[in-house]
């Protein structure tokens, strides 16, 4: 007795010495789900991978995901199995610890070694008789981040200190215990100590740090402190923000672009198409001092880009062709979009029309959504981020691990559709969708609760049994003060026109995510609203503004800028877009399967077309099966390249009777007038001197075939052309928007 | 009674299925009959002589083109397939039938609309902006869309002028889903219309306008075809629109109910309990599904124990609404306590669910309207709220309705179909079937009942105005009962001859004899497969009845004596039966079921390779009482069918697949002896 007593004390004693938490646990008794789970957390125990893997866990051992379920973990851990894992008389024979300080084989390797603090705490919860912890037992309140915020020098470092506020009012601090996550790797790590290194990249990163299913976030601003100098003129507020960031980092923007530049890159961004000759010609002819806001206008008013954009959204409502006899409902839904851009329908409007459809397809276009997405779960999460820019799919099984989103959450959102009501059409997989009269609710799977419809983090009015529960969630989305909506929409669409969103990924909105340009954000959310959802008005107001229409040539410093917007970042062209430009520069017709001739890629009403194009294939058309834009590559690749040089379909194009390329042989103009065209075409601007020689040079030039033979000269001058075009095509300066 | 019906055509789909194995691969569906598919123009002025030309399926051999009014005529013109057609001053405007009389008899019938405005034909090519055919404001023009094409025309308008212009095609039997659009002289796009509506345009500025005309898909052919009606317009009057042809479901509404109560407005705002229109039953108000998500609210009195009828009537009028009623009773504290939901029309029988097996016909004759009983429970105040449920997003000012409530007024509306059978894989035959019997042939139709404000009683079938040669027997909807079959006959000697027949039920109301006409609904084109191609059926005019004449049916199924065979309650009866065969069938056996009330289970197997067979009925099974009965045995024999040639040298024989029905046959089923 006397040993065992001596022992324990000389255990407390060490654990005393060896550690501050420690103390403060040994000090009381501990409690389960405060001082236990955190550690498993902390090690990865309970990662989706590893013993929180959904269905048994990992080889027999069972945890929650995350620790959320504190009362199931302590059941598997210390009553399943007859109590195997602990060894209260020998804490340290505990297969928990045996396994976890890698002491014996585990599968998971060393998690906690044996002098480290973590298997410490295990080993005293043990001691303790591995208390669960009562009713009366603190609860983990609120997290903070120390500091919060703050200004760091490129390459420097920041020791962060996490303080666990408990509701008894006690403090402690869990720095070593919380998790690190930098929404931009490259621009900072983090240790698992909470230090804080940042790279050279300027511009603002934010650090998630996670404990025990709260979250908190350190906001790093990183200046390159380069001389800013003389700002392109304020044209809107876009500007005002954009600038003032700049200043503050010290970030000077790049210049702004010509005119060509300008054409050709408004055009593709709010079109989807290249500017033709004729527009490049009158473009850069007209001396109207507001020419640039009146192109605008016109590809607003124009077909294109309501082509354009309902290509976009289409692919992201999932108007996907899975047998032929979709063919109809898919053609009705992307007309419904495409008609309702054109006529600049408010997107509030649009929405509210998508999510409370009712009727048939033929009927009432946006009924096709729910062709596509039947089950309720996917319509929230569907719904949530794509419109609200929040990602909820993870509280369907369990607390949202890095939001405030319960399963409550998750299941209050889905009863907004617990009452869409079908009836059968005579079409096969196409049902009437009504409103069908009745309570909404929608029950938690885990506690068998059934509730009510109720907004991401808000109050909504009660619903009546005849009302639509979806009409109400349409009225809360519109709201002035909804915190998502407007939000989601114009983080969206300003990554469509500067390659990347003020929150990134465009469609996971969170605090522990925050936008770049908070301030910016802000005010184009303020402007959307006030506009009345008009979408027209968002993008006029982004592209008129300087902040787009800088050059996307660096200057001396903002060569290392990737999110503040000092000039503009170079994207590869869509796979519809570059198709139809191939077309437009070689005058060639892509025929699409049962469709008008001279039908753009851009216009396509669904995913069925990819099948027979390698060309979209290769270049990431999406397939329009999920709501994320991350389902278009945007990326380049050899395949690409190979494509674009050796293509079968690009040497059609290239030689077709139609085309440029003959048309131009069988022209009788100078030859600089010839290659002249070709670059507006391809560029919207002219050639330079430099480029006009070689080009000069190589038409004027003689042609042998394989043999050594000359090639008769007309024939000479049509490949040579063809070649001209082949070359434009595969310049960067043709294959990105710049 | 719904479910009685309901079951009863299972059973009678699953023997239907059970026995007569579906048709095998390489066999055509039902034997060639004339099928008018196009006419060009599809209608024209009154008061005019204009040529048309047609075209259709085994439209051979025609003598003359027939409408559905008499005041509309035609006379073959040079060239084939082409005539005259005259249309008297005093035809009314509106949808009439046309058809022809062919070699086989009469075609089915296609939409031919009578308007007071000129028309032009579509001069092709016009699929480009630069060759944009001009039209004319306050004309028709009758265009035929070809694959994977737009065609364009081109108008002029001064700035602010408002133009109305709509795109017929579904409505006058086109396979075309219009898309419209108004674009600028230059052909960019400026306003669109994909629902088959009209666009209603206001010039933005003086000069030409483009019309682009396309198929949703981009379809197009002959069936294809279209008429584009622009309209000038006063601000503010009404939108003209093109008439259409009546859905199905409309058969059930018949106006002439409701003469003796008179209209009332919706008068809004009446969303809210508080601001409740106040009306008193009975009542007739013809209201508005508008805007958005509108609910309108009424507000009235009644007595525990009374009971009133309420009908809602939109979708019945052509309309893509779903009427919902509800009815609650207020307490004096201003609690509401439901009284009634009442939602669609249920079909008479289950329609067609597009599925592999067949369970039902291809036409849904219920409706999503609204036809319940109303039953008061507490005295006092009562609301009545009228919504759409498919009208939550939706603002279309045109989408109206009748409410009706009324105290029960019992009585029935009928409609028939030619029947049709079920085949493989989604076949379900969905074909226009023309009622052009061969000589021989007996054909078959489905007659539904739709029953309102409780009448429950027996409804005898009959037809009447049929070409001599011809003869007709209806087999009554039993009381309670919603489905009944009635068959017509040509005699093995009938004349070439055409007739417009009208089916119609009696029934006995209030102890008066009532007699109410039979709607006929019929397919507005070939349906090869469910899958690829939805059936779309369609009220029709009337009823044109003939005898083609030149051929005989390849089988005829008929008691061996015209007589009335007679037994006795309990026995047995043997009815030798004769299979007149006039050409080759495949497999050796007829699997026959049969028409008639108490019939129903009455399984024959009949030799397809002997002229006679013996149909044993045993009467005690089928529990039939004394009295006189009539049966009809039918199902569905292969035939090896070769038309004939202008050579005069024999075609190759295709095996086809279609229904055969027996001549009606007469049973008199004697009491008992008393022991």
């Amino acid at each position: 007795m006397a040993s065992r007593c001596l022992t324990a004390i000389v255990l407390l004693a060490a654990l005393l010495w060896l550690s501050p938490n420690a103390v403060a646990a040994a000090a009381v008794r501990m409690n389960f789900a405060n001082d236990v789970v955190p550690v498993f957390t902390k090690a990865g125990c309970n990662a989706g991978e590893c013993h929180a893997k959904a269905g048994m866990g990992q080889n027999g051992f069972r945890l929650s995901l995350l620790g959320f379920e504190p009362e199931e973990d302590y059941e598997h851990l210390v009553k399943e199995s007859r109590g195997r894992r602990i060894t209260m008389a020998a804490p340290d024979q505990s297969l928990l610890l045996l396994k976890a300080s890698g002491t014996v084989p585990h599968g998971g390797g060393r998690k906690l070694p044996v002098d480290s603090t973590g298997y410490r705490v295990l080993r005293n919860w043990i001691s303790q008789g591995m208390p669960f912890g009562g009713a009366a037992d603190p609860k983990l309140a609120i997290i903070s981040v120390t500091p919060a915020q703050g200004t760091l020098k490129k390459n420097s470092a920041q020791q962060l200190k996490i303080s666990a506020r408990y509701s008894d009012g006690s403090v402690r601090d869990v720095t070593h215990l919380a998790l690190y996550e930098a929404n931009d790797k490259a621009m900072a790590t983090v240790s698992d100590g909470g230090r804080v290194a940042v790279s050279d990249l300027p511009g603002k990163v934010a650090i998630m740090v996670r404990y025990a299913g709260k979250v908190g976030v350190f906001n790093a601003a990183i200046p390159l402190g380069a001389p800013v100098g003389k700002m392109p003129p304020e044209k809107n507020f876009i500007d005002k923000f954009v600038f003032a960031n700049l200043k503050q980092i010290g970030i000077p923007p790049s210049a702004g672009i010509d005119d060509s530049t300008f054409l050709r890159r408004v055009t593709l961004d709010i079109a989807g198409r290249l500017p033709t000759l004729k527009e490049a010609e009158a473009f850069r002819a007209s001396t109207a001092k507001d020419k640039r806001d009146q192109w605008i206008n016109t590809l607003l008013r124009s077909p294109d880009y309501a082509d354009f954009f309902a290509n976009k959204w289409t692919m992201l409502l999932k108007n996907r062709r899975d047998s032929a006899s979709d063919i109809t409902a898919n053609f009705a839904f992307h007309s419904w979009v495409r008609d309702g851009l054109l006529a600049n329908k408010p997107y509030n409007q649009m929405t509210r029309e998508l999510l409370a459809a009712t009727g048939t397809i033929m009927g009432n276009p946006p009924v096709a959504w729910y062709k596509r997405v039947k089950d309720p779960k996917n319509q929230i999460e569907d719904v949530a981020q794509l419109f609200l820019g929040v990602r909820m799919q993870c509280a369907q099984c369990h607390h949202h691990p890095f939001e405030r989103w319960s399963q409550d959450d998750y299941y209050s959102f889905t009863a907004f559709f617990s009452r869409v009501g079908r009836k059968p059409t005579g079409i096969q997989g196409e049902d009437m969708i009504f409103h069908k009269r009745g309570t909404a609710e929608a029950a938690n799977v885990k506690t068998g609760n059934k509730l009510r419809p109720a907004a991401l983090g808000d109050a909504i009015p009660k619903i009546a049994p005849d009302d639509d529960p979806r009409l109400q969630l349409a009225d809360w989305m519109s709201r002035k003060d909804n915190p998502f909506f407007a939000k989601a929409l114009v983080n969206r669409y300003w990554k469509h026109f500067f390659k990347r969103g003020l929150i990134e990924p465009e469609d996971d909105i969170r605090d522990t995510n925050p936008p770049t340009n908070p301030e910016l954000l802000a005010a184009l959310e303020k402007h959307f609203i006030e506009s009345g959802f008009d979408l027209k008005a968002l993008v006029r107001v982004i592209t008129q503004s300087s902040t787009y229409q800088l050059s996307a040539k660096p200057n001396a410093h903002n060569g290392v800028d990737r999110q503040n917007f000092s000039r503009f970042y170079p994207r590869r062209l869509q796979a519809e877009v570059l198709l139809d430009s191939i077309d437009q520069l070689t005058g060639a017709t892509t025929v699409f399967a049962d469709l008008p001739a001279g039908t753009r890629a851009v216009a396509l009403p669904d995913n069925s077309y990819n099948r027979a194009s390698p060309f979209l294939k290769v270049f990431g058309r999406p397939e329009a099966e999920s709501v994320c834009e991350c389902e278009r590559a945007h990326s380049s690749s050899l395949a690409q390249i190979l494509h674009l040089m050796n293509g079968s379909d690009i040497k059609a194009k290239l030689r077709t009777t139609k085309g440029r390329a003959n048309q131009l042989a069988a022209d009788k103009r100078a030859n600089d007038q010839k290659i002249r065209e070709m670059y507006l075409v391809a560029f919207a601007r002219a050639p330079r001197q430099a480029e006009l020689k070689v080009a000069l040079d190589y038409l004027e030039a003689t042609l042998s075939d394989a043999n050594g033979n000359l090639v008769p000269k007309a024939t000479a001058h049509r490949q040579k052309l063809e070649d001209l075009l082949w070359a434009l095509m595969n310049t960067k300066e043709f294959l990105f928007n710049h | 009674m719904f479910f009685n019906t309901i079951k009863n055509h299972r059973l009678l789909s699953a023997a239907f299925a059970f026995g007569l194995a579906a048709s095998a691969p390489g066999q055509s569906v039902i034997l060639p009959a004339p099928r008018l598919l196009t006419t060009l123009p599809m209608g024209g002025k009154v008061g005019t002589t204009f040529e048309i030309t047609i075209s259709g399926d085994d439209l051979d051999g025609i003598t003359g083109m027939h409408f559905s009014h008499p005041g509309i005529t035609a006379k073959a013109t040079a060239g084939k397939n082409k005539f005259a057609v005259t249309i008297a001053a005093n035809v009314p405007t509106g949808i009439h039938e046309a058809r022809v009389m062919a070699r086989l008899g009469v075609s089915s019938c296609r939409a031919f609309t009578v308007g007071t405005r000129p028309e032009v034909t579509q001069k092709k090519p016009n699929q480009s902006l630069p060759q944009a055919m001009e039209l004319s404001l306050n004309s028709i023009c009758n265009g035929v869309m070809s694959t994977k094409a737009v065609d364009y025309y081109s108008f002029s308008a001064r700035k602010g002028q408002r133009v109305v212009v709509e795109c017929a095609s579904r409505g006058i039997d086109s396979r075309m889903n219009a898309v419209l659009i108004i674009a600028d002289a230059e052909g960019r796009d400026l306003k669109v219309d994909r629902l088959g509506g009209a666009l209603d345009f206001t010039a933005p500025t003086d000069g030409e306008f483009i019309i682009k005309v396309h198929e949703l898909t981009y379809k197009g052919g002959a069936h294809y075809f279209y008429r584009l009606v622009l309209s000038g317009v006063a601000t503010g009057a009404p939108m003209p629109r093109h008439p259409t042809a009546r859905t199905v479901s409309s058969f059930s509404w018949r106006s002439v109910f409701e003469q003796d109560v008179s209209v009332s407005e919706e008068v809004e705002p009446n969303n809210q309990f508080s601001a409740a229109q106040k009306i008193s039953l009975p009542c007739q108000i013809d209201g508005r599904f508008f805007p958005a998500a509108d609910v309108d609210t009424f507000e009235f009195t009644a007595k525990q124990g009374e009971e009133w009828w309420v009908e809602v009537v939109s979708e019945r009028l052509g309309l893509p609404t779903d009427p919902f009623v509800l009815v609650q009773h207020v307490d004096g504290k201003g609690q509401a306590t439901d009284v009634a939901e009442l939602n669609d029309i249920a079909p008479p029988i289950k329609p067609s669910s597009g599925g592999y097996s067949y369970d039902g016909p291809p036409y849904n004759a219920g409706s999503a309207d609204v036809l319940g009983k109303l039953a008061i429970k507490k005295d006092g105040l009562h609301r009545l709220q009228v919504r759409d449920l498919f009208g939550g997003t939706r603002s279309i000012p045109s989408h109206r309705y009748r409410l009706i409530i009324r105290k029960a007024q019992p009585d029935f509306t009928l409609v028939a179909w030619a029947l049709h059978m079920n085949l493989r894989n989604g076949d379900r035959a969905a074909l226009s079937k023309p009622v052009s019997l061969r000589k021989g042939r007996t054909m078959a139709f489905e007659v539904l009942a739709v029953r309102r404000d409780g009448f429950n009683g027996a409804i005898e079938l009959d037809i009447e105005g049929l070409p001599a040669g011809m003869s007709g027997h209806g087999f009554r909807i039993q009381k309670g009962k919603t489905r009944g079959i009635l068959i017509i006959s040509a005699a093995d000697n009938a004349p070439r001859a055409l007739a417009t027949a009208k089916i119609f039920g009696r029934g006995v109301i209030g102890g008066e004899p009532v007699r109410r006409p039979c709607e006929l609904a019929s397919m507005r084109w070939p349906s090869k497969s469910h899958n690829s191609d939805i059936p779309a059926p369609r009220l029709f005019a009337d009823l044109p009845v003939s005898v083609g004449g030149s051929e005989p049916a390849p089988i005829t199924i008929r008691a061996a004596e015209e007589k009335i065979w007679e037994a006795t309650v309990g026995g047995k009866l043997t009815i030798p039966l004769r299979l007149i065969r006039r050409g080759d069938f495949s497999g050796s056996t007829i699997q026959l079921k049969a028409f008639g009330v108490g019939f129903e289970k009455c399984s024959v197997e009949a030799g397809l390779k002997t002229d006679k067979h013996d149909a044993v009925l045993d009467l005690a099974a089928m529990k039939l009482p004394a009295g006189e009965h009539t049966i009809a045995f039918y199902g569905r024999a292969v035939s090896k069918y070769a038309p004939p040639t202008q050579s005069g040298k024999p075609a190759k024989k295709k095996d086809i697949v279609d229904i055969v029905v027996s001549e009606p046959i007469t049973i008199r089923v004697l009491p008992a002896a008393k022991k």
